[in-house]
């Protein structure tokens, strides 16, 4: 879980183009969207694309993954559930 | 105010006007559900030409796209005595993204591929135009654009004719880019209604052929039009339509809401779209005006679809009837407005088009039949520059005086950002194109606050090469079907007015944002389109310039700041 973690950290870094943060920067259960990372409505289509090229995971919407999005912590959870690669 | 002397649609509707408006009145609509396509992994519905029809207006030595604009054109000259020659008839084209069908990855597998500019120059030379084509690339209003740019240049007296045809054709590239936006509807689209999914893409090219107003004339007449920013966000609309709004509102300066038949609408039947549309209508005033929406009849033609609503909006309004919405059924929109999935019947003879796309922008035209309205005037303005800034790949200068730098390509761009921005992490998300005029744009404004109204600001940026480097990212993306992925944030800058889109939103600017697309750096050009936009609008402070982005690590930056005395 703690390298599914920190692999995830990196690729939302590198995918966001989020410069000047490290994944020590981003805590496990901060919100991502909001007041925390300050994601935008792009970034969450964009954490889509990385469920489904990194993880196999499809998703329809970002309405449908709203609740998966909360934080780092939701996202890994989901993934190990659902995960098909 | 100009006027129209001929317009030709060709979409997979019909061949001319009349055979698409009689094809739309009958109810015919021409989106089918696409399960294999090109590659495309996913099942999409949409509007494209049939192997028949693509043969039909196929021209020997050019491409798809330009192959449409060339029969719809030469189409709608067919009804003019148009004079070509002698430099007073403009060919403006309105795209999103043009030949990009042809682009390849590979430099040397591929030649048939040429910027939209190039290929502009090419279906000018032709048909034979002698002046230089313009390529309105603004996203979804270029439609829009393009008209309310050939009322300017018109108006300005640099040309006595302007042919207007927006194109676009569907492909792996734009289809995958609004997958990743999660935009397409798997079904026909349901404009305004309550179960509506997304959007469906369409082909079609149209244009409309303008001269000067001659009066007394029962032909149609552009009479007015406006564009501005939201300065909201890139890819979404203000939730309550604060652009569209303040367009609708001012139109009302030039024609009554009890004078207009009809009000088309964008309606691509997004979730966003038509809600914030709606908002925007009953906010100003216009709920009791009847919505036409075409989108479920065509799709979203993109370039094409400012140009082909227009039309439609004309020939439904001289018919004296307001078509159906197709796909409408229930209302699943909060503002009030009037829309209805019968034809109604309408003896007034005004319209309004209205259109918002990617990057914030918004448009909107008012037509009219009668005598029942106000022109604007033109009021030439005096122009001076505050301040110029220059950016290469080897240094940037302010005013003329070459800056200290310490780095070169792509790497200047990062300093220039550490030096005199710092606060902006969005700028790290931006493509190369947009990272140029954006720091251009922070340079030119730097310590100088501006005094005028947010909607007395422009934005209004040339180039060459489009989005070229953009292009080929997002193209990288769908190479093969089983690693398609194609990325939003990468598809948005091959939209190359998401430029200005930003430094609308990182400047507050609410006025115009333009992006034109020239075969070459031509000032006298440039001037022509800057000046025509200060007579013609309320602009009053410009951003504008030349600024071109051909590979990652060679671009031009030469932007300035203009007022008015």
């Amino acid at each position: 879980m703690e390298q599914l973690v920190l692999t995830l950290k990196e690729q939302i870094i590198e995918t966001l183009n989020l410069e000047e943060i490290t994944p020590d920067d981003i805590e496990n259960d901060a919100p991502l969207f909001g007041d925390g990372l300050g994601l935008d409505s792009i970034d969450a289509l964009e954490l889509i694309v990385i469920l489904d090229k990194y993880y196999g995971i499809k998703l329809g919407s970002p309405a449908e993954a709203k609740e998966i999005f909360t934080s780092i912590n939701t996202i890994a959870d989901y993934v190990v559930k659902n995960r098909t690669k | 105010m100009i006027q129209v002397l001929a317009t030709n649609i060709i979409s997979p509707l019909g061949f001319t006007t009349q055979e698409n408006y009689q094809a739309v009145k009958a109810g015919k609509s021409a989106l089918f559900c696409q399960e294999v396509w090109k590659g495309i992994p996913h099942a999409f519905t949409a509007s494209l030409f049939s192997k028949e029809q693509e043969d039909r207006f196929l021209v020997p030595g050019f491409t798809r796209y330009e192959s449409l604009v060339i029969a719809s054109i030469k189409e709608a000259l067919l009804h003019t005595d148009v004079n070509l020659h002698g430099n007073r008839t403009a060919l403006v084209i309105s795209t999103t993204k043009a030949n990009v069908e042809n682009l390849s990855m590979d430099a040397h597998a591929d030649n048939s591929y040429s910027s939209p500019a190039t290929s502009a120059l090419k279906i000018a030379r032709h048909l034979g135009f002698t002046t230089q084509p313009i390529v309105v690339c603004n996203a979804c209003i270029s439609g829009v654009a393009a008209q309310v740019l050939a009322d300017r240049l018109i108006t300005h007296g640099s040309y006595d004719t302007v042919v207007v045809c927006g194109a676009d054709v569907q492909n792996p590239f734009v289809v995958s880019g609004f997958m990743s936006f999660k935009s397409l509807s798997p079904y026909a689209c349901r404009p305004f209604d309550i179960e509506r999914l997304g959007l469906n893409l369409g082909e079609a090219a149209a244009t409309m052929v303008f001269g000067k107003d001659q009066a007394p004339h029962a032909a149609w007449k552009m009479v007015a039009g406006a564009l501005n920013n939201d300065a909201y966000h890139v890819s979404a609309p203000s939730p309550v339509g604060e652009g569209a709004y303040a367009l609708l509102q001012g139109i009302q300066v030039y024609a009554t809401p009890a004078s207009l038949a009809l009000l088309s609408v964008h309606g691509t039947a997004t979730m966003f779209n038509d809600q914030m549309e709606s908002k925007a209508i009953e906010r100003a005033g216009l709920s009791a005006v009847p919505v036409s929406a075409v989108k479920g009849y065509y799709g979203h033609t993109l370039g094409a679809a400012g140009v082909v609503e227009t039309i439609v909006s004309m020939e439904s309004v001289s018919d004296g009837a307001v078509l159906p919405v197709k796909g409408f059924i229930e209302i699943g929109v909060s503002g009030k407005v009037t829309i209805s999935s019968e034809a109604v019947p309408t003896t007034k003879s005004n319209f309004v088009k209205m259109i918002s796309g990617f990057g914030g922008c918004n448009g909107v035209v008012l037509y009219a039949q009668k005598e029942d309205f106000t022109a604007p005037v033109y009021q030439p303005k005096k122009i001076k520059t505050v301040r110029q800034v220059t950016i290469t790949p080897q240094g940037y200068a302010i005013d003329g005086v070459a800056q200290a730098v310490q780095t070169n390509g792509k790497s200047l761009l990062t300093e220039i950002y550490k030096t005199h921005v710092g606060d902006y992490p969005k700028f790290h998300k931006m493509d190369v194109l947009c990272k140029v005029a954006f720091l251009a744009a922070e340079l030119v404004c730097k310590d100088r606050p501006s005094t005028c109204d947010a909607n007395q600001r422009a934005v209004v940026l040339f180039n060459h090469s489009s989005s070229v480097v953009a292009d080929k990212k997002h193209l990288a993306t769908i190479q093969k079907a089983d690693e398609f992925y194609p990325s939003p944030s990468v598809f948005l800058y091959t939209l190359p007015n998401i430029t200005t889109g930003e430094i609308a939103i990182r400047h507050g600017i609410k006025g115009e944002t333009s992006l034109y697309i020239l075969p070459e750096n031509d000032a006298s050009l440039m001037h022509t389109i800057v000046e025509s936009t200060f007579a013609l609008s309320p602009v009053k402070e410009m951003i504008t310039g030349w600024v071109d982005c051909s590979d990652a690590n060679l671009f031009e930056a030469n932007i300035k700041l203009l007022t008015i005395e």
